[in-house]
C-alpha cells in the first residue's frame, strides 16, 4: 500500500530547468539554469544542458500551511538545519539546529518540531511552524531526493552523518536501576559485616586450674 | 558495531514484524531484491544473524561480520521505505485520534508479544520496553527511528546512529 508519490521530474522550457520533489504534505520545486560552459562529462547522463547548476529560485509548499520561496543561501540553511536534526532524531536525541541569527532553525517543541524561518527583509516577523513527525519526515524525504538527484549540479555542502560521541548519547532508561541491585547487595554485605564486627565475641573460658592429680608410686 | 547498536538493529527488525503481518516473508523477499543472498541465503542464516543480539532469549556469541551488519541495515531501511505510509500514519497528528490510538494499541500488543516470545525478559531494557506505560515512549522512539531511516538518505543516518558511542 503506497499513498505517497516519489517524483523527480524535470521539465525544460527555453533552457530553464525545473525539478520537483513531492511527498504527501510537502512539495519542493527548484528552478534554475544549466551551466552551458560545463563539459559534457560534468552533465547528467553525459548530455550537456540537463543539469541544474545555477539556482534562480526554489519554492517549498508545506501542505496548506505555508509556501516558502528563497534563494540558494536559504536552501543551504534549510538543508543544514533539517539534515543534522533528523540525524539526531534517529538516535532519539533531538538537538536544536540553527541559532536565532540563521535563516532557518529547528528545535523540538512538545510532541513535534518547531521550524522557524527568518526573512532577510527587515521588519518581517519570523515564520513559526509546528511540524509533526510525519510532516518532518516528508520534508526530509524531499530534501534527501534533491540531494541525491544527479540532475542537480549545485553544491550543498553537508558533512556525512557521524555517530554521536559517548557523552552525547541519551541516557538509557533503566541504566540507573541496572546498577541498583548489585549496589544494594554490596551495601547489605557491608552493613552486615559492620554489625558483625560490633557484636562482642563470647569470651573463651579458660579451664580452672586443677590440682595436680595425686600420683602414687607402687612398688 | 557496538553492542547497543546490535540490540537496536534487532529491535527495529522486530518492530517491522509487528507492523507487517508478513514481515518475516518480506525480509526474505527484500534480501533477494537487495542482492543480499550471499549474506543471508535463507531464513535460518538471517535468524542466526539476528540472534547475535545479546537481549535475545537464545543469544549467540560472537560478532556480526561487516557484510551481515551492512545487510541488516539495508534491510531495515528498505522495509521502512515499504512501510512508510503506515509509519507516517502512526506518527501523524492529522490522523483521527481514536483510529490512531487503535493502531498504536494493535502495534504495541503485537510488539510486546514478539518481544516476550523471543527476548530475555529478565533484562531491564526488555522489561521497560514491554511495560504498558513506561514502554510507550520507547516504542514510539522505535517507530520514529524507522520513519526517519526511510528514504534515500536513511541508510547513512541509520548506519551512523547504530555506531553511536564508538568514537
Amino acid at each position: 500500500m503506497t499513498n505517497f508519490s516519489l517524483s523527480g521530474i524535470s521539465s525544460f522550457s527555453s533552457a530553464q530547468l525545473k525539478l520537483h520533489f513531492e511527498e504527501s504534505s510537502c512539495r519542493l520545486d527548484l528552478t534554475g539554469l544549466p551551466d552551458v560552459s560545463a563539459s559534457p562529462s560534468d552533465a547528467s547522463d553525459g548530455v550537456p544542458g540537463q543539469r541544474l547548476s545555477i539556482l534562480t529560485g526554489w519554492e517549498l509548499n508545506l501542505g496548506q500551511r505555508a509556501a516558502l520561496q528563497g534563494k540558494l543561501e536559504h536552501l543551504q540553511a534549510l538543508v543544514a538545519a533539517v539534515q543534522p536534526y533528523v540525524r539526531h532524531l534517529v538516535s532519539n536525541h533531538p538537538c536544536p539546529q540553527g541559532d536565532p541569527s540563521s535563516p532557518v532553525s529547528l528545535e523540538p517543541r512538545g510532541k513535534g518540531h518547531r521550524l522557524q524561518l527568518r526573512s532577510s527583509q527587515a521588519n518581517t516577523e519570523p515564520l513559526d511552524l509546528q511540524l509533526d513527525d510525519a510532516e518532518l519526515a516528508d520534508l526530509t524525504q524531499c530534501l534527501d531526493q534533491m540531494l541525491q538527484d544527479q540532475r542537480l549540479g549545485i553544491s550543498l555542502p553537508l558533512p556525512a552523518p557521524q555517530p554521536l560521541r559517548r557523552r552525547e548519547q541519551p541516557r538509557r532508561k533503566g541504566a540507573a536501576t541496572g546498577w541498583a541491585a548489585p549496589a544494594a547487595a554490596l551495601g547489605a554485605l557491608l552493613i552486615t559485616a559492620g554489625l558483625a564486627s560490633v557484636i562482642p565475641l563470647p569470651e573463651r573460658k579458660r579451664p580452672a586450674a586443677q590440682p595436680p592429680a595425686p600420683t602414687t608410686s607402687q612398688r | 558495531m557496538p553492542r547497543r547498536g546490535l540490540e537496536r538493529l534487532d529491535l527495529l527488525l522486530l518492530a517491522i514484524e509487528a507492523l507487517d503481518l508478513h514481515g518475516s516473508e518480506a525480509m526474505l523477499w527484500s534480501c533477494e531484491q537487495l542482492g543480499l543472498s550471499a549474506a543471508f541465503p535463507d531464513r535460518v542464516a538471517l535468524w542466526k544473524s539476528r540472534c547475535r543480539n545479546p537481549l535475545r532469549r537464545a543469544s549467540r556469541r560472537g560478532e556480526l561480520s561487516s557484510q551481515e551488519q551492512q545487510g541488516l541495515v539495508q534491510l531495515v531501511c528498505s522495509l521502512s521505505q515499504r512501510l512508510y505510509p503506515m509509519l507516517r500514519q502512526l506518527l501523524s497528528s492529522s490522523e483521527p485520534e481514536q483510529l490512531n490510538s487503535q493502531r498504536w494499541e494493535l502495534f504495541s500488543s503485537r510488539y510486546r508479544e514478539l518481544i516476550q516470545e523471543r527476548m530475555n525478559e529478565k533484562r531491564g531494557a526488555i522489561r521497560l520496553l514491554i511495560d504498558s506505560s513506561e514502554g510507550e515512549s520507547l516504542r514510539r522512539q522505535v517507530v520514529q527511528t524507522l520513519l526517519f531511516c526511510a528514504g534515500p538518505g536513511g541508510l547513512q543516518r541509520l548506519e551512523a546512529s547504530l555506531m553511536d558511542g564508538s568514537r
